[in-house]
């Protein structure tokens, strides 16, 4: 690999390319910043964390915005009446608590048994 | 480090002031790295102001003060990066993409000898830039910061975070590149010369 810890380049084309390079490096020295390169960036940054400060906020009110309307839904919903009738029993429960044995019997099966004994 | 480790302790804890000495201590290194690596002084400080901002809003995700200068390297890496490769959409056109004649014509117009040299030195960068060209953004920032600003590949390695083999096979295809380009270059100036 001629580009590292190489010493002098033997390739002629190597060597212009780091001559190039060298003479690149001299072209290009280090700028002097302007005068108002500090109250620039200050201000670049100021514009930034109010943008910032701007978007937070928007974000909170709509954070709390959602939040308020949750609980406004919550709340209606939960004052909201039940259903007139619920059945949580079965079939077979219902049965059993209409013909229990406390229970007084229909007239009309009774005089059906009797009709049926005689 | 051009600053003592406390200072940069500081600007991370939001001390305006430390923030301020710590540009003004870095800025001048950080605007000639972006000028060699944009070749273009124009917008050398728009870029270096662009880096100082993101220094100034990434600083509380700094792990330790030990990175601090690969952390502002990395930051002006990808500025300039960001530069380059807006300038590409766009399809600006460069002094080296201009005809002979309108090189010529802005030579003409650089009369006095301190005019002269700069127009020299302008051609220079106009020279490299063209031939740096020839290899995609990523590997130019590569290799103007190992050819041009002789970082060491230890230095690249804390900068990219990649492994320095990886960075060793990179850079030497990128200058192959370069080489190929300059070599065509004179190809094409000697064969202008003979006709």
């Amino acid at each position: 690999m001629a580009t590292f810890e190489r010493g002098q380049p033997t390739d002629p084309l190597e060597a212009e390319l780091d001559r190039l390079f060298a003479a690149y490096r001299e072209a290009c020295p280090d700028p002097e910043p302007s005068l108002d390169f500090m109250p620039r960036l200050w201000e670049r940054i100021e514009a930034q964390r109010s943008w910032t400060r701007e978007w937070r906020r928007l974000t909170e009110v709509l954070v709390g915005a959602a939040v308020a309307l949750s609980l406004m839904l919550g709340i209606v919903l939960a004052r909201r009446e039940p259903p007139v009738s619920f059945y949580t029993n079965t079939y077979v429960e219902v049965l059993a608590a209409n013909y229990s044995q406390d229970a007084p019997l229909d007239p009309e099966v009774l005089l059906a048994d009797q009709e049926v004994s005689r | 480090m051009l600053v003592d480790f406390e200072l940069v302790k500081r600007a991370r804890e939001g001390d305006h002031a430390a923030f301020t000495q710590l540009v003004q201590a870095y800025r001048k290194r950080i605007l000639g790295t972006i000028a060699r690596l944009i070749g273009r002084p124009e917008d050398v400080e728009d870029v270096g102001q662009e880096v100082f901002l993101r220094l100034h809003f990434s600083l509380d995700q700094l792990r330790s003060e030990e990175v601090f200068e690969p952390w502002l390297y990395r930051l002006t890496v990808n500025a300039a990066y960001d530069y380059l490769r807006r300038q590409k959409r766009r399809g600006e056109t460069r002094m080296a993409d201009l005809s002979e004649q309108q090189v010529i014509l802005a030579d003409a117009a650089a009369g006095s000898r301190a005019q002269q040299e700069e127009q020299r030195r302008r051609q220079l960068r106009e020279a490299v830039q063209a031939l740096l060209a020839n290899v995609s953004e990523q590997d130019r920032i590569l290799l103007v910061l190992k050819e041009i600003e002789g970082l060491s590949l230890k230095e690249l390695e804390k900068i990219y975070r990649v492994n320095e083999n990886a960075l060793k096979v990179r850079l030497f295809r990128a200058r192959q590149r370069v080489l190929k380009a300059l070599a065509a270059q004179g190809t094409a100036a000697r064969a202008k010369g003979s006709s």
